[in-house]
């Protein structure tokens, strides 16, 4: 109890009455963008080419770099010689044997990695053949697979990339800038190849039709009398 | 069933009462207008004949309608007051300033949907929030905003005043005993014992002001008031004020005293189980009384309508615009384009970077203010009741923008601190305010009869 009864609540108040006019907080953010602390760096992400495999050459120059030392990492050499590491070992095993799994080129059992199925890569060829390999020409290339395959393939995709030399990244943004390539076979060509799969031979019927139209009589010579 | 009948079922009885009367009124109305616009005279006769209720029906009406912006801006000014004083920047989307937020809430539980839960009983759920909002609106009847601008001035004024104010404690009971909530019920039996109890303080603070005035009437105690601020009840009451301040904002449920909803106890109190606009009635019902509290204080303690100084030197305008005859015409004219020229020509000057267009923008815009404020002034000199008007809302924004303060700042008190409070300090500070006054009285008049 203090001895003015009540003086609390003019501090309170006259407290609040200060706040009032004093200078806001608030960062408007859409349109306020503050500067970033003097050491921010951004998320660290290490990126893969286009087979999935590991770009990252592991030379150390961002864990030098790094400003509050938060990168430790481990690999082979780039010769492929000796393994390599920075920072605390503890800290890298696990992500050095993924590393070197990614760098050795074999396939990474990586479930955000689509399976990869393989095809008949003659009719690509031939169509690489035809447009002289010449990347220029890419989206005709596109079109005459798609006319082939019905879709695009991710198989026949690499296949053209390889042999055209085009980055895959550049044939895969053209693939899918164009609204009329697919790379997926529609639903209709499913159902067809399915029912081609069960359906028995085109003779088979014509035969059926010789016989029936030959016991009702003069089928042909309808025919071309309509003609 | 048709559309129209299954909607009509599934209104309630006061959905039903409305959307009855309404078109009715609406009829009517236009049927009156129509009888003036084409009959003229006789119809104004009879409205001039029965002066009193035409009077009555009016104040009623714009009385019931000034509520809802005055519950806007005192909610917007809670939300910008508040946040400043946390150091934030608070509303400022929605309208210049934040100034429409408000509005949006409003909007919102208008649309939302007014449930009643089982076991309430639904006649009884359904009037609370009326009872509420109308005791709040019906004491706004006898406030005084200006000469000449009030709803009635009835010579118990105060009285009716009170009276009318308790009914809200009614509204709050009913809400919280048809809610079949114990959290409700919890928050009615609160704010019941809480408002009578302080009912009786409040009602004790202004009866030495009635001593002094020598009446009840709020027109005749603000007249008492005319002149400088000195003879403000204030300094002749200074305890009464203290004490009638603190039992109002007890009266109305603000804080420090919101115990009847208080959050962290009783979840939302009286208001727990209400949804739509029937919750918005109650919160309406809430800012209304702050406006009327702060009214009420203004009117009886701090002169009202009344300027807190005389000017020594009377002013009259002898303007008459008629007889300028075809010049005024010729001035209407022009002085809009000589105002912009004016207001632009030196934002032109000021900076080469402003384009030609964009300085008579702004001159027009200034030009717009300049004449409003020209307006304004000539309002305020010739017509009272604008002057009166000005000073009285000036006054009791100031009261407003106390309340929000207070809330800003002071924490909830116990529900036993509050009683204590009531019975232990308020009551005897009011009997005893009110035993020096009236021995004041006394020895003034045995001294100077």
């Amino acid at each position: 109890m203090s001895l003015v009864p009540g003086i609390g609540i003019a501090k309170g108040m006259a407290l609040t009455l200060r706040r009032f006019f004093e200078p806001k907080v608030t960062v408007k953010y859409p349109e306020d963008r503050r500067d970033p602390p003097h050491k921010f760096r951004g998320r660290l992400q290490l990126l893969y080419d286009e087979w999935g495999t590991l770009k990252c050459e592991t030379c150390f120059q961002c864990a030098q770099a790094c400003p509050i030392e938060c990168i430790d990492m481990g690999g082979i050499d780039t010769r492929g010689r000796f393994h390599v590491h920075w920072g605390a070992p503890e800290t890298y095993g696990e992500r050095r044997e993924e590393s070197a799994l990614r760098r050795s080129g074999r396939p990474v059992p990586d479930p955000a990695y689509l399976p990869f199925s393989p095809i008949d890569l003659a009719p690509v060829d031939a169509i690489l053949e035809e447009f002289d390999h010449d990347p220029a020409s890419m989206l005709q290339i596109l079109e005459a697979t798609q006319a082939a395959y019905g879709y695009l393939p991710v198989a026949a995709l690499k296949r053209i990339s390889q042999r055209t030399g085009a980055w895959y990244a550049m044939i895969y943004g053209t693939a899918s800038y164009y609204s009329h390539l697919r790379f997926e076979p529609t639903e209709a060509t499913v159902q067809a190849a399915a029912v081609d799969a069960h359906r028995p031979p085109e003779s088979s019927y014509l035969a059926a039709f010789e016989t029936a139209l030959a016991g009702a009589g003069g089928g042909r010579a309808r025919k071309s009398a309509r003609a | 069933m048709t559309v129209v009948g299954r909607t009509w079922n599934r209104l309630t009885l006061p959905g039903k009462v409305i959307f009855t009367a309404l078109p009715i009124l609406v009829v009517l109305t236009a049927g009156l207008i129509v009888a003036i616009a084409v009959l003229g005279g006789p119809v104004l006769d009879i409205l001039a004949a029965n002066l009193p209720i035409v009077r009555f029906v009016v104040a009623v009406t714009i009385i019931l309608l000034i509520t809802i912006p005055t519950a806007f801006l005192i909610i917007y000014m809670e939300l910008k007051v508040i946040a400043l004083m946390n150091l934030r920047i608070g509303p400022d989307r929605i309208g210049p300033f934040g100034s429409l937020q408000s509005v949006v809430p409003g909007l919102k539980v208008l649309m939302k949907e007014d449930f009643t839960p089982t076991g309430a009983d639904p006649i009884v759920f359904t009037w609370a929030p009326v009872v509420t909002y109308l005791a709040s609106v019906m004491t706004l009847l006898v406030i005084p905003f200006a000469p000449g601008l009030f709803g009635q001035d009835l010579n118990l004024g105060l009285l009716y005043f009170f009276a009318i104010g308790g009914l809200s404690v009614v509204g709050l009971l009913m809400a919280g005993w048809s809610s079949y909530n114990k959290y409700s019920l919890l928050g009615g039996l609160r704010s019941a014992a809480q408002v009578i109890s302080y009912e009786i303080p409040l009602t004790l603070s202004v009866v030495g002001l009635i001593l002094l005035a020598g009446t009840m009437s709020l027109n005749q105690i603000v007249e008492h008031q005319a002149g400088w601020f000195t003879n403000w009840y204030v300094f002749q009451q200074p305890l009464g004020v203290l004490i009638f301040f603190i039992a109002a904002t007890a009266e109305a449920n603000r804080t420090p005293f919101d115990l009847t909803e208080a959050d962290s106890e009783i979840v939302a109190g009286f208001a727990t189980e209400y949804s739509g606009m029937r919750f918005g009635f109650f919160f309406f019902a809430e800012y209304v009384n702050v406006f009327i509290i702060s009214a009420l204080t203004v009117t009886l303690f701090f002169g009202g309508w009344n300027a807190p100084f005389e000017w020594p030197w009377p002013v009259t305008l002898s303007l008459d615009p008629g007889s300028l005859g075809i010049a005024l015409l010729i001035l209407v004219a022009i002085v809009p384009l000589i105002l912009t020229i004016v207001f632009a020509a030196p934002i032109w000057i000021a900076s080469a970077r402003i384009k030609g267009w964009q300085a008579l923008v702004g001159g027009f815009i200034l030009a717009n203010l300049f004449v409003v404020a020209v307006i304004l002034a000539i309002a305020y000199i010739g017509l009272d009741w604008v002057a009166g008007l000005l000073w009285f809302l000036g006054k009791t924004y100031v009261f407003v923008f106390i309340f929000v303060w207070m809330r800003g700042t002071l924490p909830r008190v116990r529900i036993d601190q509050l009683m204590d409070f009531a019975w232990k300090w308020l009551l005897p500070a009011s009997l005893l305010n009110l035993f020096v006054t009236a021995t004041a009285i006394v020895v003034f008049k045995t001294v100077r009869p």
